[in-house]
């Protein structure tokens, strides 16, 4: 029998791997302490530790936000509701998450270079979504001049 | 909107329900709502073309233009 991949088999990967990448970034909420302890011994004395620590809670927390909005963008989208307004917000709210989290790592990155490439990747990823909401923004424009059209 | 459709004074002119209008040039009542309603934003030829046929009238009857005051 040839395996066939079809547009439903795509979405369910796509609901699998957000609902796993979700999963994971709770699970990393409870490994922030033990990070952040592993990197105040790492660089001696002083706030880095506990800097990091919030940075990392921070940037957890934007990402299970953003996680979220994105399982219920794919339910939209398993219902059929594509060209919504709905959707548009949902891509708004990521695209201003990853904004968010690009802020918190070019924060970091005044004081280690690394987290500098994490903070431009993260808003690579914000203007990425911010193309696409413009896009669904002029197709749910688009669809409607269309259902109006009589 | 400054195209103003007049749908509902020539129907009343031909005594002719939204209804039977919508049967006859193949729309749904929901689509003829919009239109009547001004909430339509296109009009297809081929719609224009069923509604002049059925009540026996030009483009000109239905459709107006008011210009908006800026």
């Amino acid at each position: 029998m040839k395996f066939k991949w079809t547009a439903e088999k795509s979405l369910f990967l796509t609901f699998a791997l957000t609902a796993a990448m979700l999963l994971m970034t709770v699970c990393g909420l409870f490994a922030v302490p033990a990070v952040s302890r592993w990197y105040s011994a790492l660089s001696g004395r002083g706030p880095a530790g506990t800097v990091l620590g919030i940075c990392l809670y921070l940037s957890l927390l934007d990402g299970i936000a953003a996680l979220c909005i994105l399982l219920k963008l794919l339910a939209n989208i398993a219902k059929q509701k594509m060209f919504v307004e709905e959707n548009a917000r949902c891509l708004r709210l990521v695209s201003w998450c990853c904004f968010f989290l690009a802020a918190i790592w070019l924060f970091l990155g005044w004081f280690r270079f690394i987290a500098r490439c994490v903070g431009i990747i993260a808003a690579f990823a914000g203007l990425v979504v911010r193309v696409m909401l413009n896009l669904l923004e002029t197709a749910i424009a688009m669809r409607e001049e269309q259902d109006y059209t009589i | 909107m400054p195209i103003i459709v007049n749908l509902d004074v020539m129907m009343a002119k031909r005594k002719i329900s939204a209804g039977e209008l919508a049967e006859r040039i193949d729309i749904t009542p929901a689509n003829l709502s919009i239109l009547k309603n001004n909430r339509a934003r296109a009009v297809r030829f081929t719609t224009l073309e069923a509604i002049c046929e059925v009540l026996d009238c030009q483009p000109g009857d239905i459709l107006e233009f008011v210009r908006e005051e800026k």
